[in-house]
């Protein structure tokens, strides 16, 4: 084939998806830039310049809302990776029943988001709800608590759930980085008769670290953009308590009406998720020659 | 490996089961709930077990809600999105691979890019968008919603799978005489079989699993998909729990089955791209 009619049906293999993209994609980002210097009331758009950001960087409830975020992040961040490399080097250890056990621990994380949320809300509920009832049962609460009706409880809540949710990914994650380190580096190890401690320090960490910063990224940039656990436990409340930018973005624009302000957060939040993943790319030095591998 | 001893074996596995207990709980009580008559639902203290287990909670359910329509409404999305993402980044990572190997490298961080867009942010003008050319409440706008943020990933997956096919292979086909679109069909896509299979699984799961989206897009009752039916029966005065659950457990179980069925491939697909970078 000459160059040009390889150029062509190259083409006519990308064309699709690329003019797909745009559409889907390209142009509504682009469409939510144009709102965000927008007043839009019904079918009227009145072009406000940056109005709309000077108005919500001076406004409380953004930056009360930023704090939340980052508070929600980073609590759900670290105990995924904390709970979830810890559990990956137990289960790595176990000799039987390791494929059984990982269906089994992934099944938080395959159900939908929203569904898991719901279950929790009964779980949770004050009056008939089981955690509850277990908490008393072991003499850790005196009476039942209303989990999602006061704020810190309801922050605690949904930081719970979606430590519940988000644990079996990087368990994962870190299973499949586990298994990729030779045998012999253990082996040369427990001949130097290394103990647990310094086999892990000198031999697992050193081969995981990579994978743990892509996976801190990864898992950041996931968790500052989901909405549907608080959307659908809280709503953001009580009292805002659990309002992370995504719930913020939800209620402003489709509570407030108020689509203009709305497109201003999610500029913002889209401009937090991008420094985030300046920092994946690299982590994970998805450079040419490593990309073309 | 190190051997061993009794103890440790025992202490690994003690941690493990209590572990997985936690995880597995909410689910066990969801199933547990869904299965009890209305009045035991509010019993003090709750019942773990029950010999007044019934189907009832489902028969009420089906018979007082559109749980069967939202049923359909999740499986037509999910199906359809599924559709277009596998045929649209099939035909994509085939022709970035083969013809434009450096602009792959470009396209794979546009696509990074996309995956990386606030859904949140992405329903303002969708809702915008849609409500304009008349949309809203179709099936349609969710399969494009769904396809809009699956098939980045999609193309980003199958990019791997078609680089894993060596080249030699389409030129031999060639040399037979097939067509560059015979090629492709015929011989290049037979052998990326689990790639496309992970690749349509995933879509499938993110579509119906997705909230946020068919909570803007739709609001018309008879369009709900599972999710958003589910998320709506909690906002009700008094909530039937059981009626809930017994929801919960139709929408959870076809995610439990279709993974557990095709667990090695979907695993393989996740973390193929974190592991090798």
């Amino acid at each position: 084939m000459t160059p040009r009619r390889r150029r062509r049906a190259g083409l006519a293999f990308v064309a699709p998806a690329a003019a797909f993209l745009a559409a889907v994609i390209v142009f509504p980002l682009g469409h939510a830039f144009w709102t965000s210097l927008h007043r839009v009331r019904g079918l009227n758009a009145t072009f406000v310049g940056l109005g709309n950001y000077v108005r919500i960087f001076g406004d409380d409830a953004f930056w009360h809302s930023l704090g939340v975020s980052f508070a929600f992040t980073a609590s759900a961040v670290v105990l995924h990776l904390a709970i979830g490399l810890a559990l990956a080097l137990v289960v790595n250890e176990l000799r039987v029943g390791r494929t059984a056990l990982r269906i089994l621990f992934l099944t938080p994380w395959m159900v939908a988001p929203a569904v898991g949320a719901t279950i929790w809300l009964w779980l949770l509920e004050p009056q008939f709800g089981v955690v509850n009832y277990l908490l008393r049962v072991a003499g850790i609460i005196p009476s039942p608590v209303a989990w999602l009706g006061e704020p810190a409880t309801a922050f605690a809540s949904v930081v719970a759930v979606d430590v519940w949710r988000g644990v079996p990914f990087v368990m994962l994650l870190m299973l499949a980085g586990l298994q990729t380190i030779p045998v012999e580096q253990y082996e040369a190890a427990a001949i130097d008769g290394a103990r647990a401690w310094t086999r892990f320090r000198y031999v697992t960490w050193p081969n995981l670290r990579y994978l743990v910063v892509v996976a801190t990224t990864l898992d950041l940039i996931n968790t500052i953009r989901h909405y549907d656990i608080i959307g659908v436990m809280t709503g953001g409340g009580p009292a805002g308590a659990t309002e992370v930018l995504p719930v913020l973005i939800y209620n402003t624009a489709f509570r407030g009406n108020r689509l203009g302000e709305a497109a201003a957060i999610g500029v913002a939040l889209l401009a937090i998720v991008l420094v985030l993943a300046i920092v994946y790319v690299r982590a994970a030095r998805l450079d040419d020659d490593k990309a073309a591998r | 490996m190190t051997r061993t001893s009794p103890a440790r074996t025992a202490l690994l596995w003690t941690v493990t089961i209590v572990v997985a207990v936690v995880m597995i709980f909410p689910f066990y009580w969801m199933l547990n709930t869904s299965l009890k008559p209305s009045a035991e639902v509010f019993a003090s203290p709750p019942t773990f077990v029950s010999s007044q287990w019934s189907l009832d909670a489902y028969r009420s359910l089906f018979a007082t809600r559109s749980i069967g329509r939202y049923f359909v409404n999740s499986l037509i999305v999910a199906l359809g999105a599924t559709a277009l993402s596998v045929v649209l980044a099939a035909l994509a990572a085939y022709g970035l691979t083969r013809f434009f190997p450096r602009g792959a490298t470009t396209f794979v961080m546009f696509l990074l890019f996309t995956k990386m867009l606030p859904e949140t942010l992405l329903i303002i003008p969708y809702f915008q968008l849609m409500s304009d050319v008349g949309l809203l409440n179709t099936h349609l706008a969710l399969i494009l919603a769904y396809s809009s943020f699956a098939l980045p990933f999609s193309v980003w997956m199958l990019i791997g799978f078609f680089r894993s096919i060596p080249r030699e292979i389409d030129e031999a086909a060639r040399m037979d005489g097939a067509s560059v679109l015979q090629a492709f069909v015929r011989v290049i896509l037979p052998l990326a079989r689990p790639g496309l299979v992970a690749v349509a699984l995933f879509t499938f799961l993110i579509a119906w699993n997705s909230y946020v989206w068919a909570l803007v897009l739709t609001t018309d009752a008879s369009m709900f998909v599972l999710s958003v039916g589910i998320a709506n029966m909690v906002g009700e005065y008094r909530v039937q729990w059981n009626e809930l659950m017994a929801a919960a457990v139709i929408a959870a179980l076809p995610v439990m089955v279709l993974y557990s069925l095709l667990e090695r491939h979907l695993v393989s697909a996740i973390t193929a791209g974190a592991v090798k970078g």
